[in-house]
């Protein structure tokens, strides 16, 4: 009779952990915490950027579903385990530039875009043929990143909450293991 | 075969008649909510339960390929073979395929599922003892327990946020949530506010944009905050009465419990489109007031209607219009 009670309590105390120790998103892990804190990927968001061998870095946003639905599952309970999945996901895809670099614009805190900034990067897309992975040297750099919002000074900010780094040995790991075996 | 199936359908059909000669009688000169009261009376409280749980498993069921295809075979088992809602066997397989649903992905599980998932357990044990009495008293304990971790688990967790204390987290949806644009529209919040908010906030979140010290001052609507002061302090103070006068086991703290719940279930998923939520807590709170309120079971049942109702594509008209 009381091992249902048992168990949900077990996951909520769980829950509590998780969230305090390892910023699991208060809405998710089964702790109740639904609208419970403006904690989850509404406000938390990654940046990821291919790292190449000459240390240029190039973000990608064309992401597919499926590198998303890993991806969010990194950014519910943020651990360098679950970046690192993502990033292996991701890196399987053959990232290629467009010909063209794409200007970074820069804002100012009203919101509006004031011009290009120095800054540019190459915009990659992933395409279907599937190189080599020998071939594959680059890092892979996410950074996670958290929105709060000041109700009385009505400001969006964003913080950098934490910079995960993986080398193409952690990415490609499994990889070249398959292929020496 | 043919004649064993008969046989327990003759049996499903020879129940209904009694109910429905019953419910007719006190019909006569009442009011249609007194019927409706007179029906929930009459309500075989196992079965009920156990039906519209099997009903929520398969409308707002677990989002898994595996828990669709067990639970569509459960329903139709039920179908051909009404017994079989009685049966552990048929609650084992949607509590362990639930289980197992939420352990391939905890990490993106709504709570709610979780709290399905507690339930199809608790329904596998009590369907695993013959004594209604025992199980009577299991169901009656776990709906009631199940209630109190959900509300009072909720109330803490917001009571111990900052974000959701000082309005943020509300303000913020109602802003950025596509599931709160029709309600914000409602309450007389110009859309344009929202848009506006969430071209900013891709500006912060894009690698092709930088925002001068990652900081950006949004429009805002006084109307948005004092919305979302109220929405805040209702949902937080609702949520921990239900979950204490629960606590209390007494006839009318109970009662008032109920009312809350049921005022809390008509009103929340009007703008919160999480129908799982309102129909698990609707089946509990039927569980629990079945045999001591027929007019609040009955006023249950009418949730129920009322959660898929819900479901109409309203915030699309409203949006459009």
């Amino acid at each position: 009779m009381l091992c249902v009670p048992l168990v949900a309590l077990v996951i909520v105390g769980r829950q509590i952990y998780l969230s305090t120790r390892y910023g699991l998103s208060t809405w998710k892990g089964g702790g109740m915490g639904m609208f419970a804190a403006a904690d989850e990927r509404s406000n938390r968001y990654a940046k990821v950027f291919l790292v190449n061998s000459d240390g240029n870095r190039d973000p990608l946003v064309q992401l597919s579903s499926e590198d998303f639905d890993v991806l969010s599952r990194a950014l519910e309970y943020p651990t360098r385990e679950n970046f690192l999945r993502a990033a292996k996901k991701i890196a399987r895809e053959n990232w290629i530039p467009a010909y063209q670099r794409r200007p970074v614009l820069n804002v100012n805190s009203d919101g509006n875009p004031i011009g290009a900034g120095d800054k540019s990067y190459r915009v990659m897309m992933p395409s279907e043929i599937q190189s080599d992975s020998e071939g594959k040297k680059s890092s892979m750099e996410i950074q996670f990143w958290k929105i709060s919002y000041d109700p009385r000074t009505r400001d969006l900010r964003a913080s950098l909450a934490e910079t995960f780094a993986f080398t193409s040995e952690e990415l490609f790991r499994n990889q070249t293991k398959q292929k020496n075996s | 075969m043919k004649s064993a199936t008969s046989a327990r359908a003759a049996a499903v059909i020879a129940r209904q008649p009694r109910s429905v000669s019953a419910t007719g009688r006190s019909f006569a000169g009442s009011s249609k909510f007194g019927a409706l009261v007179e029906s929930a009376r009459n309500l075989d409280l196992f079965e009920t339960v156990s039906l519209l749980t099997l009903v929520l498993t398969v409308i707002f069921g677990f989002d898994h390929w595996l828990f669709h295809i067990v639970a569509r075979i459960c329903l139709l088992t039920f179908v051909l073979y009404p017994r079989s809602l009685r049966t552990p066997v048929l609650w084992l397989a949607l509590a362990l395929t639930g289980t197992i649903t939420i352990i391939l992905t905890w990490e993106l599980v709504d709570n709610h599922k979780y709290l399905l998932d507690y339930w199809l357990w608790v329904l596998f044990v009590v369907h695993l003892f013959a004594q209604p009495e025992r199980q009577l008293r299991i169901l009656l304990f776990s709906a009631r327990f199940l209630l109190c971790l959900t509300f009072l688990a909720a109330s803490a967790q917001k009571l111990a946020s900052p974000s959701y204390r000082s309005g943020e987290m509300f303000e913020y949806y109602l802003y950025v949530d596509p599931r709160f644009a029709a309600f914000g529209k409602l309450i007389g919040i110009d859309p344009s506010v929202g848009e506006a908010v969430k071209k900013r906030t891709m500006f912060l979140r894009s690698p092709f944009a930088e925002v001068q010290g990652n900081d950006i001052q949004i429009v805002g609507s006084n109307r948005a905050r004092v919305a979302a002061l109220m929405m805040t302090s209702w949902d937080a103070s609702v949520q921990l009465a239900i979950g204490l006068l629960l606590l209390i086991r007494r006839q009318r703290t109970d009662q008032i419990a109920h009312i809350l719940l049921l005022f809390f279930i008509f009103t929340t998923y009007i703008p919160a489109p999480v129908f799982g939520f309102g129909w698990i807590l609707a089946i509990m709170g039927l569980a629990l007031a079945k045999d001591k309120f027929p007019k609040i079971a009955a006023a249950y049942l009418v949730s129920f209607f009322a959660i898929l109702l819900y479901q109409l594509p309203w915030r699309d008209w409203v949006l459009k219009s």
